[in-house]
């Protein structure tokens, strides 16, 4: 029976009060004599026989029992001012705790002993009346116990021992000035300094109480960290505490499920519901939470270190790579825990390094965020995934991202006619965008459901008192809409409106920190394409991370040295890995390297595992992905493949192919007075490096080799790429773009070789419908307009002016929205292919766009009376041509009414379900109360109407279940597509009305 | 400068004062439109499901009618535009407030600070014709009918109609007419004048005009704790002065100018991400503040 237990047991029973203080004085007193008889008697400096006697069983437990009433008499005592009682100075001075604990030591050491000794102390510090830890008689045995207990415990010790070490940690948070008496102790010790807070180190990562005990108490010492400066530089420069914590996450992530079990269809993120049921992810859940709190309330120095090996130790090695793991299967499961992390991390300095890693490092030379772009075209549940991350992305409101996923494209102004420019910060005073996107509701879908009014007896409607909902009743006047009696209205659309004006402001608020307007003006167009060259030409990585590269890291793959990079470049790729892939052949694809290995000694006959996924994915690219025309005029390369596939045909003999190729090398090198003599091929590449990252050539070149191998079917077919000089102060990184727009290039090629392509059919569609309403004004003829004009169409191994420095700046600067725009823009042309999930994230992703209030992505999107470049697609103009779809889809399909009426029954049974959902997706969010308001609550992004993905429960009704996918899939479409119109053109509306000048003080208008 | 006058700047009050106080200090809200969206049920209570025909005419109909039933809402963010182009301009003394009933109506009140007007004060409706913008220029008419050559005596209505011969979208605004009302006092022309003895006496015999004006402005300021012409829970009404319930509102509206920076640096904590300095387009720019040395 350990004396702790019994103690606490008898304390209750008893009272003191009232007891005379000397009385208890003169107990104590008698109790210590005798219990430091029978030590004395053992004691090997006192008694010489000490040795040889043992300890027997009866002096043991009279001892236990003496020190229990003493124990319990010093923890009654009350102080008087701020001196000790007399007990407490008898303690002192006796020194009677070492001399206890000296005892314990004689005896048998062991763990019940160990825990007796964690319990009295941790009695004495939490219950006595007076301060002990000041006292250090008291404190150095208790640090002597602490150190016995460190290392080789059992698990009942180390429950005690965190307990205690939980309860010393608060204490000190109360009293910061124990604190140096803790480190002073330690240093008489000779161990390492602060010994509390090393003992705790090692169950940071521990699962249950335990662990949870030792983080709250580590989060103490965090929080005093912050205001002691010699605490947070021990804890930086002397202690393991960053590295543990970071390389913990690393090890927690390897321990996770590669593979997420089978959710059903509609599943596309991991919601709190999901984890908690995964052990693995609820331990890394845990201590990534914790990381954030330790974030939140550390010092900065342990912050920005811990942030950094949290990057360099966790991210790069080891998420990097798994983002790029073999298996569509893995690297979904990867997307699906980077995005339930990023909804996760509330603290902004954490947010940022995930923001960084996703934003700028590059693996294998592609930066993750043009990876993830590049995977919404993918036709697996991938796309799903990785619309759900960047939904999340862009819900942060953040300036960085924005910047890098959208505005750098829209900022050089150059996507519109230089005519509009003036038109970016206009308003539309008329509602007229609101009209003109209204207008574009199909015909065939103004049947059906539609939520009217019922008749009332009044003049107009007033909307009354209804709102006791949401709004917390801060406004309860009455108010009214002008709206006649006997119109029908469509109330749905006044919510549309609501929640548009809540989602704008929200992200108004939002952006005020936000660095400049994106008005068109600030960032300046020209200025932003100058800096950005000279900035791109020393291509500097972010000091934080550089500074990184002195201190010990975890990891060595970080730092990809800008000339590691270009010795990549030159790789080339073995056409023999083009042949070998086939859509389902994912699994064949050998590893190179482990997950936590090197990932610079990478074999260069291996493609990168994005490459081959990129490949994979344009092979079974089903439908035609949508490009700008501007890649295609410019891209003369496409082209030059087609007249090259001519000439081969012509004469199709291997000697002529590589003797033109020969002879356009000559040519160019008399041509051209660059650095260094290129073909003719690679010009062309060059040039259209001049728009893209300089890794995409790679994908490019490889897929040029595939066209060859197609095209040719002759295996040694010798068009081999010189090495290339890399171009680095042209290939501007602002138009960076992946693979998908070459993939869709590729199925261009592809339609133009074959004319019985599924692809050209459905572009016949699209030619065959009259495009729009009469009352557009947009310029349609560029809609369709997939046959190049004659000017871009270059004559095989031709026109010199086409490489040209000249024409090389026109295309430096040519229109392009940027990569996330046109694939998401792409995917929602193919609305009506794509099935329900995909569509109600796409409009998600949208809407939320078009709630930013930047006059540049405001104008991009909403604004339908603003004239593009006739090679740029804005979204108006992707929405007309699903108008289309939807209209020939409806003439085709014969009971397309009934079909629509009942999708439109199923999608308002979603919306009863969406309470529900709504919770679900709030509980996803590990928050902290600090950071609430911040509008990332997904529920928030997007309105109830639209409210995706309601789980587990919408399941029932699922819509027409006998019909055909693809049937089903374009009727939910068409259902979907006129809420989206209106929650556009709320949008819009809201937009038009919003008072920028007042934002100042907008919060009393919100 | 007349105290009563400055202090019942402040004492502009709505009768329905559950919310917005402020709207002698700065007009920043609509009303109407805050109003509009809050009310709004998560799902309609005394919606009903219509499910219409799907003949091919009655498509036709109900086209037309999904039409229709947006137009409301085009007119009224119109108008609600028109009126934050009116708050952006913040015209010296003139005040507007759309009215309960309808966003075709707008109550206002203008101050003349100085000139032969001075320390006049004004009620005034603006009437919008319900085909705006592509209708005639909106109706300013002043509750009592000022001794002002522009003014017809009768009816009290100011001639806008000779500033805004035809009212054009986009160019002409809302905003334009409440300028031009106030530019009138200050500027008197008196060419085919609504109140022609204003004029002749202007041209004439300036001494008899200003006292003429002075007996106006006057008589305007001895009615303006009258209730408001039109009953309307947006009405602007005056009050005199009232410590309990103005002297709150004036402390706020002092206080004021410092409270935005108060807020701007909470509101840096509370939300909002960038990275980005300022100038630079360069995700992660930015430099720590606290950079440990």
């Amino acid at each position: 029976m350990s004396s702790g237990t019994s103690i606490s047991k008898n304390r209750q029973a008893p009272s003191l009060q009232g007891v005379d203080p000397e009385t208890c004085m003169i107990v104590f007193r008698t109790h210590w004599a005798q219990v430091l008889k029978i030590l004395e008697k053992h004691d090997p400096l006192k008694n010489t026989q000490a040795k040889y006697g043992a300890i027997s069983p009866d002096e043991a437990s009279t001892v236990q029992n003496y020190v229990e009433h003493m124990l319990f008499l010093l923890i009654e005592e009350q102080a008087k001012d701020a001196s000790m009682g007399p007990i407490l100075e008898f303690v002192v001075s006796e020194n009677i705790m070492e001399k206890l604990f000296l005892w314990s030591l004689r005896r048998e050491f062991t763990d019940e002993t160990k825990i007796e000794q964690l319990k009295m102390y941790e009695m004495l510090v939490t219950q006595s009346h007076q301060p002990l830890l000041h006292h250090k008689p008291i404190l150095k045995p208790l640090m002597m116990l602490l150190s016995s207990c460190s290392g080789t415990a059992t698990s009942t010790v180390e429950t005690e021992l965190v307990v205690l070490l939980n309860q010393l940690c608060s204490i000190i948070a109360k009293d910061p000035s124990i604190l140096e008496l803790f480190f002073h102790t330690s240093e008489d010790q000779g161990a390492a300094n602060f010994l509390i807070f090393s003992l705790l180190i090692p169950f940071i990562h521990r699962e249950g109480t335990v662990g949870q005990q030792a983080r709250d108490a580590l989060l103490f010492i965090m929080s005093l960290s912050a205001e002691n400066n010699v605490v947070a530089n021990h804890i930086a420069e002397n202690t393991y505490f960053c590295p543990v914590l970071a390389t913990g996450l690393s090890g927690l992530y390897s321990s996770l499920p590669t593979k997420l079990e089978e959710k059903g269809e509609e599943w596309h993120c991991l919601l709190k519901d999901d984890w908690l049921l995964s052990p693995a992810l609820v331990q890394f859940m845990n201590s990534l939470e914790f990381c954030n709190a330790v974030i939140q309330v550390a010092h900065p120095l342990i912050r920005n270190q811990l942030v950094n090996y949290i990057y360099n130790g966790f991210l790069v090695p080891v998420m990097a790579p798994a983002l790029h793991k073999a298996t569509v299967e893995e690297v979904m499961t990867t997307t699906a825990y980077l995005d339930l992390f990023l909804r996760s991390v509330s603290e902004p300095a954490l947010l940022k390094i995930f923001l960084h890693f996703i934003l700028l490092h590059r693996h294998e030379n592609v930066h993750i965020l043009d990876t993830l772009t590049s995977r919404i075209n993918t036709p697996f549940r991938l796309c799903v995934v990785s619309l759900a991350l960047f939904r999340t992305l862009i819900g942060l409101h953040c300036e960085d991202v924005m910047l890098q996923l959208v505005l750098r494209y829209l900022i050089p102004c150059n996507h519109m006619m230089l005519s509009q420019r003036w038109a970016v910060k206009e308003r539309d005073c008329y509602s007229a965008s609101a009209a003109k996107l209204l207008a574009l509701t199909p015909v065939c879908c103004s049947t059906g459901i539609t939520l009217t009014l019922e008749s009332q007896g009044k003049d107009y409607i007033l909307w009354t008192k209804a709102a006791q909902t949401k709004d917390s009743g801060r406004r309860s006047s009455e108010s009214t809409c002008i709206v006649e009696y006997g119109k029908a209205v469509d109330i749905s659309y006044l919510q549309y409106l609501g929640e548009a004006q809540e989602a704008i402001l929200q992200c108004l608020k939002d952006c005020k920190v936000w660095s400049a307007l994106y008005d068109g003006v600030n960032p300046d167009p020209d200025t932003f394409i100058q800096t950005l060259a000279e900035e791109n030409s020393t291509d500097v990585e972010h000091p934080m991370f550089r500074l990184q590269q002195r201190t010990p890291s975890m990891c060595s793959s970080s730092q990809v040295t800008p000339f590691g990079e270009k010795m990549q470049l030159e790789l080339e790729w073995d056409d023999s890995y083009d042949t070998g892939i086939s859509p389902g052949s994912d699994v064949s694809l050998p590893q190179p390297y482990d997950d936590l290995g090197n990932t610079e000694m990478q074999p260069p006959a291996q493609p990168p595992k994005h490459i081959q996924e990129m490949k994979k994915s344009a092979i079974m690219l089903i439908k035609g992905s949508y490009i700008e025309e501007s890649d295609f005029q410019d891209d003369v390369m496409v082209y030059r493949l087609c007249a090259q596939k001519d000439t081969q045909d012509d004469d199709n003999t291997k000697e002529k192919t590589s003797n033109a190729a020969r002879e356009h090398e000559v040519q160019s090198q008399t041509v051209v007075n660059g650095p260094l003599a290129k073909s003719q091929l690679e010009m062309d590449l060059d040039e259209h490096s001049k728009r893209n990252s300089s890794s995409t050539q790679g994908v490019m070149k490889e897929q040029i080799n595939q066209k060859m191998t197609e095209i040719d079917p002759q295996p040694d077919l010798e068009l081999k790429l010189s090495p290339q000089e890399a171009d680095r102060n042209l290939s501007v990184r602002l138009l960076s773009t992946d693979g998908e727009d070459f993939i869709a290039q590729y199925d261009k090629i592809i339609k133009e070789l074959d004319p019985n392509s599924a692809s050209l059919e459905e572009q016949k569609l699209d030619t065959l419908i009259p495009v729009s309403p009469a009352e557009e004004e947009e310029d349609f003829e560029n809609f369709s307009a997939d046959t190049p004009s004659a000017e871009s169409m270059p004559s095989p191994f031709g026109l010199k002016e086409d490489i040209s420095p000249k024409h090389a700046a026109r295309s430096q600067s040519a229109p392009f929205t940027g990569p996330f725009i046109s694939v998401v823009l792409s995917k929602l042309e193919n609305m009506l292919e794509n099935s329900l999930h995909v569509n109600l994230l796409l409009i998600g992703i949208i809407t939320q766009l078009a709630s930013y209030p930047q006059p540049l992505l405001r104008s991009f999107l909403l604004n339908t009376n603003m004239v593009f470049q006739p090679s740029v697609r804005s979204l108006y103009q992707v929405l007309a041509s699903v108008k289309n779809k939807i209209e020939h889809f409806a003439s085709v399909e014969k009971d397309f009414p009934g079909l629509l009426l009942e999708a439109q029954q199923y999608l308002l049974f979603r919306v009863d379900m969406s309470d529900d959902a709504e919770e679900l997706l709030t509980k996803g969010n590990v928050q902290h109360s600090s950071n609430t308001g911040k509008g990332r609550n997904l529920s928030e992004a997007y309105p109830a109407v639209l409210q995706p993905f309601l789980g587990q429960k919408g399941k029932k009704g699922l819509a027409h279940p006998g019909l055909p996918v693809h049937v089903r899939n374009a009727v939910l479409a068409a259902a979907l597509f006129p809420e989206f119109l209106k929650e556009l053109a709320a949008l819009a509306q809201e937009h038009s009305i919003l008072c920028y000048k007042i934002l100042g003080d907008f919060e009393d208008y919100y | 400068m007349n105290p009563f006058w400055s202090m019942s700047t402040s004492s502009v009050r709505k009768r329905p004062d559950t919310e917005e106080k402020t709207l002698s200090g700065e007009l920043r809200t609509s009303p109407l439109r805050a109003s509009t969206k809050k009310q709004l049920p998560s799902i309609p209570k005394n919606a009903v499901p219509i499910t219409k025909p799907a003949s091919p005419a009655a498509a036709s109909q109900s086209t037309n009618g999904t039409h229709a039933s947006y137009g409301p809402f085009y007119l009224e963010y119109s108008l609600l535009a028109e009126f934050t182009l009116v708050v952006k301009q913040k015209l010296p003394g003139v005040y507007v407030q759309p009215s309960y009933r309808s966003a075709l109506m707008w109550f206002g009140v203008i101050f003349i600070r100085h000139g032969l007007y001075q320390d006049g004060v004004f009620k005034f409706t603006v009437y919008i014709p319900d085909n705006y913008p592509d209708g005639d220029c909106p109706r300013l008419v002043f509750d009592l009918p000022v001794f002002h050559p522009l003014v017809d005596p009768l009816s009290g209505e100011l001639d806008v109609k000779r500033a805004f011969a035809k009212w054009r979208r986009n160019h002409n605004h809302i905003w334009q007419v409440l300028m031009y009302a106030r530019r009138v006092f200050y500027k008197i022309d008196t060419t085919s004048p609504l109140n022609p003895e204003a004029a002749v006496l202007y041209e004439k015999d300036v001494q008899l005009f200003k006292s003429k004006v002075v007996d106006s402005v006057k008589l305007c300021s001895s009615h303006l704790f009258d209730q408001p012409k039109i009953e309307d829970p947006y009405a602007i009404v005056f009050s005199p002065w009232n410590p309990a319930i103005h002297d709150e509102a004036r402390e706020k509206m002092l206080t004021q100018k410092k409270k935005p920076e108060d807020q701007h640096c909470k509101s840096m904590h509370v939300s909002g991400l960038s990275w980005v300095k300022p100038g630079s387009v360069q995700p992660f720019s930015k430099e720590e503040k606290t950079m440990p040395t």
